[in-house]
């Protein structure tokens, strides 16, 4: 394909990326060296607040912007180098912590017990999110005709479901005495707060994120099993290969790419695990990553943010999806080549 | 391959059935419920008995109830719903769309059974129990306590249908420009075997990792001022982009990009490069070639990943409730905000019919195109 | 859903919005409004909806959208609702106008308690005020031969021996869920301690005995809590007093009302309201307050509009229409039982949020940091330290502190 007409094609989409995407990009990656704030000056204001019945005056020194003649509040950037994303790794409390082998001391710094967290999460539902979901669909690959349609079904709704009302969900469902918290508690005979200790908080966020994702890997690889080679199968039953021999050595290296796809989309969308976060509560508790960034982004009531800061940690998350990728980078790498 | 060396041990057989069975059981068991809750008084449903929740006696005690004839026909019209769609729905769109134009087919399709459903279950069927219910004696006196209070509120008092309305243009341009710019994206990358293409993949990765919310707070200073400064190139007419529908689905088509030109490309990597070239060699360009040889074939990936892309424009609360004013606010933010800083139970049930209400159209959609998912991933659009 | 009942409502509907139209001018300039979601708003943009030509924006996301709507020029909203701290970003940008010319021409009638003023300029027209104060169930009480507690300390020796009568789940409610509300759990406590919490050069005072005090009061009052309590934000202490859960809680004043909603609550009647408990110095409470400012990057008729409007809004009617839905300061509010803990609260001292810049700051890194401590990952010493440590970061971030 000649490249004028490679252009042409791919033209519009890379136009909105560039204008939506790698545009934004550019200013994350520069705020994320400079601060910008706005310049102040102290001054002594009487100020008068409503009370229930009569009015508060108070005279105090209050700090606030100065402005411009246009009424613009005057700002000032500056560079600052590494400086934000030091305040975002906090390296000496890092390595008073290491060096102390406290591990409590280490997770009392909000990165890395968001970093902390937000590993485990990702490396322990992969495994899951593959197996369930392989699971789900040899199942529904070996249900009857009659119900796959049904089955089908029903396995995509965890899938398709708002995450906001997911998120919902689980707090009309487990929340205090909540259906499923009462049931539990019924199984095993002793009262449960499962919001109330990070374990159980982990583990419920863990068990919502499989069951709202398996079903797409599920229903990838059953489309993938759809396409297994028939006949391989069969000498393989003929050489006396046994079901799990099949499985092992047949079918899971066809789906192999499948699998790929799979966990690269998953490792993507799970490092930025945040709805979870939020739908769960777990503030307390457990934060991730992204939710640190949009933690840092979120205007206090009198309207700071720490866009600096937000940058950073944005960067650090894209350097983190960026190394957990490159295995399997590498792997879309060698198939390129491969394939042309 | 003989059945007999396909058949299973009937262990094998019970432990798939029942694992599939359980499985069925944890998928629909959170949606079910919350539809039960959504017709309860609030006091019923947030009891922590379940038989309370679904028996409903405080909402019985209201005085509204469901019997066991209404049930019934409820029933009825579901199941009759499902099949229509699932069975008889397909064939009739394919001979009834004219070519090329399928998926439009199937969005009247959709529209239509969703309207029809909803008069004949909200209109007619009451009518008929109304009738019916002093006539039938035990079958017609109210044994479950539900109340469709809770969706007249939303739906009429909170305006709901308004949001549903913005939902279905944002959804609707998200899904046809997304498509129509990633196929061509997507094509364009499967025959090109240049570093080049590699690379743009591989950036469109990079970009797929993005926080969202950063680059959706990097919006929103632009599109609110934007009136200022388009003003030297568009002039009078600039136009203020925030609040604007049009520029949601801007940045939500370009969010959604990497994930559609990887689907989409693989996808046409799956279709052999011989049909367009043989008719490159009868002399078409690559457009026409992709017009006539690769558009008649291209559907089921492209449904597949217009699935895909409908689910995020659908699902997204964070561009959604950022960039759009109160007054033209779809669905999803709209149920946020009816958690606020004086939410009461009343209001949560009403927010569990609203949640209802958000999912019954990905129902209906999910119903009408579960087979053309799975033969679109058939096909090869997630041949990584 | 019957369809004679969607029809009666629609119909019911266009008879109200009909007859209801009373408004004393008619509105000839379009206005918009931005203002946050809950019912009060609700109450106050409907009227001044009658007035024509106005568009009511409730919005969740309002916080991170005022400044910069009210920023653009034009202003994308004529009327901003706001409440003592979301007003500062607003005020240091100059984005909202002063009101003293409109409200001697609109607005005599005003109490002068509703015109928040910063150096003499009026800038802002409270509706509302809200204070957390103590509800309690009475007939608990009563049984158990208790007096209403009117300290921080009875309260949680009150609480002990609810506990140990084993009467509720748990004796105590509180909204300590992470994040705003535990910051304002803390900011009341120290408020009440008699602290502050900057400096004039806007350094940290919070590491200190006052500070601590405060840690331990929080801490010893989650004993008698739902161990859930990091996630009970009002609306589920709300829901835990209606269905009987919880015998006493320091609560927002405009939850009174829901307690005896027949519709939601199992306790009618039972729940009594009382000055919110005292700390060493003040009430355990902090007064705040909701109203309306108007944008200065409008021309002054849409101003002088947006004003006349603005002020129906706030009239005795919405006042008569939902007088349940908040503590009015309007004109025509006549504060009955529910408001009596609110007013009493008031009475006692408690005194204003210290709405600032880097209150604002304050409050965030308040709400991330105390938790650790509540949940005994970290001592009270180190906890304080951190939050001032926090707070620093992002003071000098923002530019207040160099």
């Amino acid at each position: 394909m000649k490249p004028k007409v490679f252009a042409a094609f791919v033209g519009p989409s890379i136009f909105m990326m560039l204008l939506f995407i790698a545009f934004p990009l550019v200013s994350v990656f520069w705020n994320s060296f400079v601060v910008t704030q706005p310049v102040y000056e102290t001054v002594e204001v009487e100020n008068c607040t409503a009370g229930f019945l009569e009015q508060t005056c108070t005279t105090e020194m209050e700090t606030r912007p100065v402005l411009d003649e246009s009424g613009e509040i005057r700002r000032q950037t500056e560079f600052v180098g590494f400086q934000t994303y030091q305040n975002v790794l906090e390296m000496g409390r890092f390595w008073e912590a290491v060096k102390d082998r406290s591990w409590t001391a280490l997770q009392n710094i909000d990165f890395w017990k968001a970093l902390r967290f937000t590993l485990m999460f990702t490396l322990v539902t992969l495994p899951l999110v593959l197996g369930v979901g392989l699971a789900i669909a040899l199942v529904i690959n070996n249900a009857s005709q009659k119900i796959k349609g049904p089955v089908i079904f029903l396995s995509l709704l965890p899938f398709i479901i708002t995450p906001v009302i997911g998120a919902l969900s689980i707090n009309w469902l487990f929340r205090g005495d909540g259906i499923l918290t009462a049931f539990l508690e019924w199984w095993l005979e002793q009262d449960l707060a499962l919001f109330a200790q990070a374990w159980t908080i982990e583990l419920m966020m863990m068990f919502y994120r499989v069951w709202h994702v398996a079903p797409f890997a599920a229903i990838v690889f059953y489309a993938g099993l759809q396409t297994v080679n028939q006949d391989s199968l069969e000498s393989a039953v003929i050489d006396g290969a046994s079901r799990w021999q099949r499985l092992r050595l047949i079918v899971i290296p066809h789906l192999a790419p499948l699998l790929i796809f799979v966990a690269m989309i998953h490792l993507m969308d799970t490092y930025r695990v945040f709805e979870e976060v939020v739908g769960f509560r777990a503030e307390g508790y457990v934060i991730s990553l992204q939710w640190l960034t949009y933690d840092f982004l979120t205007p206090d009531q009198a309207g700071n943010r720490s866009i600096s800061r937000a940058s950073a940690s944005a960067m650090l998350t894209m350097i983190g999806i960026a190394i957990l990728l490159v295995p399997l980078l590498k792997r879309t790498w060698r198939d390129h080549k491969g394939s042309h | 391959m003989t059945a007999k060396a396909l058949r299973q041990p009937a262990s094998l057989r019970i432990v798939s059935g029942a694992f599939l069975a359980f499985w069925c059981l944890i998928a629909a068991f959170p949606i079910a419920w919350i539809a039960v809750m959504s017709f309860k008084s609030p006091v019923d449903a947030f009891d922590s008995n379940p038989l309370n929740v679904i028996f409903g006696p405080a909402t019985r005690a209201d005085g509204s109830g469901w019997s066991i004839l209404e049930i019934g026909l409820g029933l009825a019209v579901i199941w009759v719903t499902a099949r229509l769609t699932v069975r008889r729905a397909p064939p009739l769109v394919a001979s009834y769309s004219p070519g090329g134009y399928v998926a439009l087919g199937w969005i009247v399709a959709a529209v239509l059974i969703g309207l029809g459903f909803v008069l004949v279950f909200f209109g007619l069927l009451p009518l008929v129990t109304d009738l019916l219910n002093p006539i039938l004696g035990p079958l017609g006196r109210d044994i479950i306590g539900a109340t469709t209070e809770h969706y007249q509120t939303v739906w009429i008092e909170r305006g709901f249908i308004d949001n549903f309305r913005n939902s279905l243009i944002v959804t609707t341009g998200v899904v046809t420009i997304s498509l129509t710019v990633g196929t061509l994206a997507g094509y364009g990358l499967a025959r090109s075997g240049s570093t080049l293409a590699f690379w743009i993949l591989i950036i469109a990765l990079i970009f797929r990792s993005l926080p969202h919310s950063v680059l959706v707070a990097g919006y929103l200073p632009v599109f609110i001022n934007s009136a200022e400064w388009l003003a030297p190139i568009l002039g009078e007419n600039a136009p203020t982009l925030y609040g604007k529908p049009a520029a949601v689905i801007a940045v939500l088509v370009a969010i959604n990009q990497p994930f559609t030109i990887w689907m989409l490309r693989s996808f046409f990597a799956n279709i052999p490069a011989d049909l367009d070239e043989a008719a490159r060699v009868d002399g078409c360009s690559h457009f026409k070639a992709f017009r006539l040889v690769i558009m008649p074939v291209m559907w089921p990936g492209v449904i597949t990943t217009g699935l895909f892309s409908f689910l995020l424009a659908y699902n997204d609360f964070l561009v959604t409730s950022l960039l759009l004013d109160a007054s033209n606010q779809t669905m999803v933010p709209a149920i946020a905000g009816m958690f606020n800083r004086e939410t009461t139970t009343t209001d949560q049930v009403v927010a569990v019919a609203a949640a209802v209400s958000i999912t019954a159209p990905l129902f209906l959609l999910v119903m009408v195109f579960q087979r053309q998912i799975v033969s679109g991933l058939t096909a090869g659009a997630v041949k990584g | 859903m019957k369809l004679k009942t969607i029809l009666m409502a629609g119909a019911m509907s266009a008879v109200a919005s009909a007859g209801a139209a009373e408004c004393a001018f008619e509105n000839e300039v379009p206005l918009r409004s931005l203002t946050a979601g809950f019912e009060a708003w609700k109450a106050v943009t409907d009227n001044m909806a009658e007035c024509g030509n106005f568009e009511a924006n409730l919005d969740q996301e309002f916080r991170e959208k005022q400044p910069e709507a009210f920023a653009a020029d034009p202003s994308l909203y004529h009327i901003g609702g706001v409440a003592n701290s979301t007003m500062i970003p607003l005020l240091n940008a100059g984005t909202i106008r002063p009101l003293n010319d409109l409200v001697e021409e609109y607005g005599q009638h005003l109490s002068p308690n509703q015109l928040i003023t910063v150096d003499g300029d009026i800038m802002a027209i409270a509706m509302m005020v809200n204070n957390q104060h103590l509800m309690y169930r009475e007939d608990i009480l009563n049984d158990l031969d208790l007096e209403v507690p009117t300290t921080y300390d009875e309260m949680l020796e009150a609480a002990a021996v609810i506990q140990e009568a084993d009467v509720v789940e748990y004796p105590l409610g509180g909204t300590f869920a992470s994040g705003w509300n535990l910051g304002e759990e803390f900011v009341n406590m120290f408020l009440a301690h008699g602290g502050d919490f900057v400096d004039d050069n806007n350094m940290p005072t919070i590491n200190n005995e006052m500070g601590i005090a405060s840690l331990e009061k929080l801490k010893a009052a989650t004993q008698y809590m739902d161990p859930e309590y990091l996630a009970a934000d009002s609306t589920y202490v709300q829901q835990q007093f209606q269905q009987g859960q919880i015998a006493m809680a320091n609560l927002w004043a405009s939850r009174a009302g829901a307690m005896d909603d027949p519709e939601e609550s199992q306790v009618v009647g039972k729940v009594t309201m009382a000055s919110a408990p005292m700390g060493p110095e003040a009430p355990v409470s902090s007064i705040w307050w909701d109203g309306i400012v108007i944008a200065s990057n409008i021309t002054d008729e849409e101003a002088e509009a947006a004003f006349r409007v603005a002020m129906e809004g706030i009239d005795t009617e919405t006042v008569q229409e939902s007088p349940e839905a908040a503590v009015w300061l309007i004109d025509g509010y006549e504060p009955g039982d529910l408001a009596a803990g609110a007013a009493a609260t008031a009475a006692n001292g408690a005194r204003p949020y210290p709405a600032s810049s880097a209150m604002g700051i304050m409050h965030s890194v308040l709400g991330n940091g105390i938790a650790p401590y509540l949940n005994g990952n970290k001592d009270a010493e180190t906890t304080l330290a951190d939050i001032e440590a926090a707070y620093m970061t992002s003071a000098e971030e923002a530019g207040l502190v160099e």
